[in-house]
């Protein structure tokens, strides 16, 4: 690659990795002999690539890009190489992030238009006919299903829950958008929530959620029994409620010019905590991934790894009744 | 909200700016007798987020600004207001903040203080990114 990797992903069972870069290219690592040797994939875009996903089966991957197209990538076995087929249309800006679906032919996009759209992502000879799911209507490649108006910003970080009931995603205005019973009749949630927004999310149950973003905190959102999605907690300390001195130094600083009003007295105990701001990243978090066996219903540990540099292991065997029935 | 279907008619400007107007009636009787915080509710309770009109949205800020001049115990204020209110009132803080007047600006940034507290960045970057319904 000649610039910024910007996607990649791991496959668990036929264990390739696929890589994807702003210089427009995507390689596919195959372990031959303890060396991992790339595969040119010709993806045909004019823009750089965003983001890549293998699908649940691995045979196929989709790659997000810059150029509003999804590229979905599929092995031809009789030219022993990876063919490209785009998703040119709906899309009005950069698709930042995807999706699949359980089922391997749903795929999920999110983009800086700040819609959330559901393609049928069907290859004649790569997938079967699913006879008894309803979905033979839609199995046309890039079919839209379903798009969602829910954000007025950005959106980034889909991700379907493991039974792929439920769809959630993220927008930049500080909201994470819940829908439930994907499919002609959705039923969708908007949250608000109190701090920065978030980058990422993870369906660690069936109802519950982790996001990640710039408050560099984990955070967890759950459905409670009616199906009702809310904020939870914080993943590790929990912030201090409403006192002046949860925002660190920097902010108490600004805040303290806006007001105009000295903060000299509070900025001593925030120059302590400065540094040790609690927490393992100190910057953005800009993604996070589960660290179990793909398609199992509970995620047990994760990793996140930020702008700051630092790729953290999160284990939450110990923080089960924390958690709640719902995990 | 009621007429909440209104809104979505753009054109419909004049029924707005006369509902705006009776609003206005009903807030300066709400202030005489003192009554703060629901005169601040019905003003926040009408806001057109989706007209492009201009004059409406202006005769709204109009209302909404004496609502919140009038405003002493912000604190007060802030329990008895609901948290869906919280995201507008951020909105027309920043309008307030924006016209440069000297004691609009003094008596905005004082609200905002309390309310950042208690609502979060969340709600300033709501206000920040969210280009269609603007005050």
């Amino acid at each position: 690659h000649d610039q910024i990797v910007s996607g990649i992903d791991w496959s668990s069972t036929s264990n390739k990795i696929v890589t994807v870069s702003h210089d427009r290219n995507s390689y596919v690592w195959s372990l031959e002999g303890g060396e991992w040797v790339p595969t040119l994939v010709i993806l045909r875009l004019n823009r750089a690539a965003l983001c890549v996903q293998w699908s649940p089966k691995e045979n196929k991957f989709a790659v997000g890009s810059g150029a509003k197209t999804v590229c979905i990538c599929y092995y031809e076995q009789e030219n022993n190489w990876w063919v490209s087929k785009l998703i040119r249309k709906r899309h009005e800006s950069s698709v930042t992030s995807v999706a699949w679906h359980p089922n391997n032919i749903l795929l999920a996009t999110t983009s800086t238009d700040g819609k959330c759209r559901v393609f049928s992502t069907f290859i004649k000879g790569v997938d079967t006919k699913d006879s008894k799911a309803g979905s033979s209507a839609e199995s046309k490649f890039g079919e839209q299903i379903l798009q969602l108006d829910l954000s007025y910003s950005w959106a980034f970080g889909v991700k379907w829950s493991p039974s792929g009931n439920t769809l959630a995603y993220v927008g930049h205005s500080s909201m994470i958008y819940f829908v439930d019973d994907v499919g002609p009749s959705p039923l969708a949630q908007s949250v608000a929530f109190r701090d920065l927004p978030l980058r990422d999310v993870l369906f660690i149950s069936e109802k519950m959620v982790i996001g990640v973003g710039y408050d560099s905190n984990p955070m967890v959102f759950a459905a409670d029994d009616t199906g009702i999605w809310s904020f939870t907690r914080y993943i590790g300390e929990k912030k201090a409620a409403s006192s002046g001195s949860s925002y660190s130094s920097q902010f108490s600083e600004a805040f303290g010019k806006f007001y105009g009003q000295s903060k000299a007295a509070t900025a001593n105990d925030a120059s302590e905590s400065s540094k040790s701001r609690g927490g393992v990243h100190d910057n953005c978090i800009n993604s996070i991934v589960p660290l179990s066996k793909a398609g199992s219903p509970k995620v047990m540990r994760f990793s996140t790894s930020g702008l700051d540099g630092k790729i953290a292991i999160w284990d939450l065997e110990n923080m089960q009744e924390e958690l709640g029935h719902q995990f | 909200m009621a007429g909440a279907a209104e809104f979505v008619e753009a054109d419909n400007a004049e029924a707005i700016i006369t509902r705006i107007e009776t609003k206005s009636r009903k807030i300066e009787s709400l202030l005489k007798q003192f009554k703060h915080v629901e005169a601040l509710k019905t003003a926040l309770e009408g806001s057109p987020p989706k007209t492009r009109d201009e004059r409406c949205k202006s005769a709204n800020w109009i209302v909404v600004h004496r609502a919140i001049m009038v405003i002493k115990d912000i604190d007060g204020m802030l329990n008895a207001l609901d948290v869906e209110y919280y995201d507008i009132l951020m909105k027309y803080l920043y309008r307030g903040l924006s016209t440069g007047d000297r004691p609009t600006c003094d008596q905005c940034l004082k609200i905002h203080e309390k309310l950042t507290e208690r609502a979060g960045l969340g709600c300033i970057l709501r206000c920040l990114t969210d280009t269609v319904n603007t005050v």
